[in-house]
């Protein structure tokens, strides 16, 4: 989950300031990747996860197994719990093996575990963006002390301890609306990442003639900033969102892991992957299957993020 | 006692398959090698352990782990038994000559302490220290432990221990060999309450504040040589222990060296792997994950498993709404499905199935069912009719109290998971481990219902029914009785054993008080938890202890080959 800053942080140094030419066209990005196998499949895979989310009581009813069902039959009571058969327990009836000790069906914990690293990862992006881009711009384009408390508050977020401090507010915080909470916490911390490129970008481009010209002809502040600045700062914004999405997933699954995510009996992949730990030698599937999801969503996006902002950075270069 | 930590093991009579003869457990089935074989005197045994003691002072450590420990260090006027089964559970004297001499019609107890008894520092043990380690009880700070000596010894109201307030005059000690204790009321089964904690001797003057937390004096076979709370602690012989003075402690090996703070995965690789000095290694029960493993009979032969003696349970607050319906109590009896509460807890290796309140240990327990279902998986059809009739068909939410523990989370879903198909929603109510207690035992904190344990101080129903069903013991804080029942019936039931003068007719009649209290569902009895130990391959003379929640006797423990 340290990822996060780090992820970020290369980014920032490896976007370069537009230097000009058009901004980039959502249909090139679109035919760019239709055009590559790898991205389509990391774009195949993103889709397969979103639709699990989305249809999940569709695809439980289909499977035959609740994510919160017991089923006593298919674990071994005389031997700690551990499931029935091979392979933690995979058969017709339990297309993904059980959890040893309760029997819970793994492919409908999968599949809600998807809903909650989705919906967590996308609330925090969609905030975090929000937050990033609003201050980012602030700062940016009005400089003098907007700029000192905007960039001052970042650098010290920044430079918190950001997990620590995550671990400590999440288990001392009363078991309130988890989902929320953790949003909150997440994008707390996330949003100066985005804040820090855009308010560089924006310095660049408040010098541009374009928003010269705007301001001549009597544009106002919000008008500049939100009709001239911001749909430059459009490649940018997708590049660092895409990028920031498989960060917040492991974030969650990291926090779910250390026992301070959503609590039980919410299915969620950290958590598996977290109780999925003593059972290692005995039923290595509990562990294997949340952990090859969590690993495929995050690669998937962190390439399609990759993909895009090539395709972002070769626009402005071009 | 205690609420049980479930965390660490407790239970029991294992060595089944030893037959004992007193003393040192001797001659297993499985020839010389297995963990019941005789113990060799010297060597050291090495414990490793996730959690370290709570306390060294006697007055304040009371649970199943410190009371097994402390009989390595101090001795008490009578004691359990040293032997695996009922013999364990048994009073026998230790510093005294008999279990006490009871006249003024049970409500004096006379003592008399044995011959070339003495501390560590070498000064004999005389009835004035014991006197000096009981009276310590009352002091508010120190007496946190065993509450035994404070709600049965007379003192006057205002006493506080012997360092605020002096000497308490209901404790004679005529000479320095005899000790007389003063009761509220007959008590007949004091001899018993001398075996707990409160009644080691501490030379007079001595152990004010938390000295003998840091730096306890032994009366027992070993002292403590070095201490390092929270990591290690090792214990060397008392030389000035005198053998001739103590039938029950074999004390075998020279030592004893304790690793604390190690993570259960870790303990239960290392007595997997059994290298190096972990051969002279015993632990505390196993993870649920490790049974799966522990199955090659090379293993098994150095497994240990028996009862914990203790109760889990599922309180239900008869204060609240719509627990306050005996019908909707007995709903909850029938429809809580215990064959996944064990599977949480790791399955029919590391628990029994409970349905009466008190654990098969205890003295006089009826084995019993009053809300029978199929193999226990719950009886939901029962559950509805009763539901039905109390006027709830459409359900209801009620609160659980839990910890944020793998372990309780785990129960805590199950019973959610058996309560849904009758339209019961249960919020889980996650608690830090460390306030638990505190928030379930404030009945203004406290929730609808909490899971929790229970084990006898010794094993008797009056350690077992009285503190947690007795109406007049609820208290603002601190309270055991978790489902706040007051019931009349019941409260003048334990009155009226509370006067037999007899114990084994005392224990009868707790059996049956058991039914009685069941018949009002104030508690959901689920599991008699197990211990499943795994000893490492040089120990010997090992056999699960019922008084001790199930732990290796420790006085009796030691190493096949001491060279080793």
């Amino acid at each position: 989950m340290t990822a996060t800053p780090a992820l970020l942080e290369v980014e920032e140094v490896g976007t370069p300031a537009p230097a000009g030419g058009p901004p980039t066209s959502t249909r090139r990005i679109l035919t760019t990747i239709t055009k590559d196998k790898g991205a389509l499949a990391c774009v195949l895979f993103i889709v397969i996860v979103v639709l699990m989310a989305v249809a999940a009581p569709l695809i439980t009813k289909l499977s035959g197994w609740g994510p919160y069902q017991f089923d006593s039959a298919a674990i071994n009571s005389d031997l700690g719990g551990v499931p029935h058969g091979s392979l933690g327990g995979i058969s017709g009836n339990h297309w993904f093996g059980v959890e040893p000790q309760n029997g819970r069906d793994l492919f409908a914990r999968i599949v809600y575990g998807a809903r909650v690293s989705i919906t967590i990862s996308l609330s925090a992006t969609l905030l975090t963006g929000v937050l990033g881009v609003v201050l980012g711009m602030l700062a940016g384009f009005y400089r003098g002390w907007v700029d000192t408390v905007i960039s001052r508050l970042m650098d010290f977020l920044m430079a918190f301890p950001a997990l620590i401090f995550m671990i400590a507010i999440l288990s001392s915080l009363p078991a309130g609306n988890r989902p929320v909470l953790l949003v909150v916490v997440i994008s707390a911390f996330g949003w100066p990442y985005l804040a820090r490129v855009i308010r560089g970008q924006t310095m660049t481009l408040a010098n541009r003639e374009f928003v010269e010209a705007a301001r001549a002809s009597g544009a106002k502040d919000v008008q500049v900033v939100f009709r001239e600045i911001l749909p430059n700062l459009r490649g940018s914004i997708i590049v660092m969102t895409t990028l920031a999405i498989p960060g917040y997933i492991g974030t969650e699954a990291g926090l779910s892991f250390l026992g301070v995510g959503v609590s039980p009996p919410t299915a969620s992949w950290g958590q598996m992957i977290s109780s999925s730990v003593s059972w290692y030698s005995v039923d290595p599937m509990f562990f294997v299957i949340p952990g090859t999801f969590l690993f495929l969503t995050v690669l998937s996006l962190t390439v399609l993020g990759d993909k895009i902002r090539s395709v972002v950075d070769q626009g402005e270069a071009a | 006692m205690k609420k049980s930590t479930m965390l660490v093991g407790l239970a029991a009579s294992a060595a089944l398959a030893l037959s004992a003869c007193s003393g040192n457990a001797t001659g297993s089935s499985q020839a010389s090698a297995g963990p019941g074989g005789p113990a060799a005197d010297g060597g050291t045994v090495q414990v490793l352990a996730n959690a370290a003691f709570s306390h060294l002072d006697p007055a304040r450590g009371f649970d199943g782990g410190v009371n097994n420990f402390y009989r390595l260090i101090y001795r008490t006027l009578t004691t359990q038994g040293a032997a695996p089964g009922a013999e364990g559970t048994k009073i026998v004297p230790d510093l005294a000559t008999t279990t006490g001499t009871p006249s003024d019609g049970g409500k004096t107890w006379t003592f008399t302490l044995k011959d070339k008894l003495f501390f560590e520092t070498g000064a004999p043990i005389t009835s004035a220290d014991v006197k000096w380690g009981v009276s310590r009880a009352w002091d508010p700070e120190l007496g946190i432990g065993s509450p035994y000596a404070k709600q049965i010894i007379a003192a006057p109201a205002s006493y506080q221990g012997p360092y605020k307030s002096g000497d308490l005059s209901t404790i004679e000690t005529p000479d320095a060999k005899t000790i007389v204790f003063h009761l509220k009321k007959p008590y007949a089964d004091f001899g018993s309450v001398v075996a707990q904690n409160t009644f080691v001797p501490v030379p007079k003057g001595q152990g004010a504040g938390n000295s003998l937390d840091s730096k306890p004096i032994a009366s027992g076979p070993y002292k403590i040589s070095e201490y390092k709370p929270g990591a290690t602690l090792k214990l060397v012989r008392n030389d000035k222990w005198d053998k001739s003075s103590d039938a029950v402690r074999a004390a075998k090996p020279d030592g004893f060296q304790w690793t604390f703070g190690l993570d259960p995965a870790t303990i239960d690789e290392r007595m997997i792997a059994g290298q190096g000095t972990d051969a002279d290694a015993i632990a505390g029960t196993v993870q649920a994950a490790t049974v799966a493993r522990i199955q090659t009979p090379q293993l098994k032969q150095r497994t240990m498993s028996g009862l914990g003696g203790c109760t889990t349970y599922m309180g239900l607050n008869t204060t609240k709404k719509p627990l306050n319906d005996l019908k909707v109590r007995q709903a909850i009896e029938y429809a809580v499905n215990k064959q996944t509460v064990r599977d949480a807890v790791g399955g029919s290796t590391l628990a029994d199935i409970a349905t009466s309140i008190q654990p098969p240990t205890v003295a006089g327990r009826v084995d019993y069912d009053l809300y029978p279902s199929t193999d226990h998986k719950g009886d939901l059809d029962k559950a509805r009719a009763l539901l039905t009739e109390a006027g709830y068909q459409g359900g209801f939410t009620l609160t659980l109290d839990s910890r944020t523990q793998p372990k309780m989370q785990a129960m805590a879903v199950a019973i959610q998971q058996a309560l849904e198909p009758l339209k019961i929603t249960v919020k889980i109510n996650p608690i830090d481990t460390s306030t638990y207690y505190e928030v379930i035992g404030t009945p203004s904190q406290q929730k609808d219902m909490a899971i929790t344990g229970w084990c006898p101080d010794w094993p008797s129903g009056a350690t077992f029914l009285p503190p947690l069903f007795d109406g007049r013991n609820i208290t603002a804080k601190g309270n055991s009785n978790l489902s706040q029942l007051n019931d009349k019936g019941v409260n003048a039931k334990i009155d009226e054993i509370a006067n037999l003068t007899d114990v084994t007719a005392a224990n009868k009649a707790y059996g049956e008080l058991d039914k009685q209290i069941m018949a009002l569902a104030p508690v959901v009895p689920l599991l008699y938890e197990k211990v499943l130990m795994l000893v490492g391959s040089n120990i010997a003379g090992a056999y699960l202890h019922d008084g001790f929640s199930g732990g290796i006797d420790l006085v009796s423990v030691g190493l096949a080959d001491a060279g080793k």
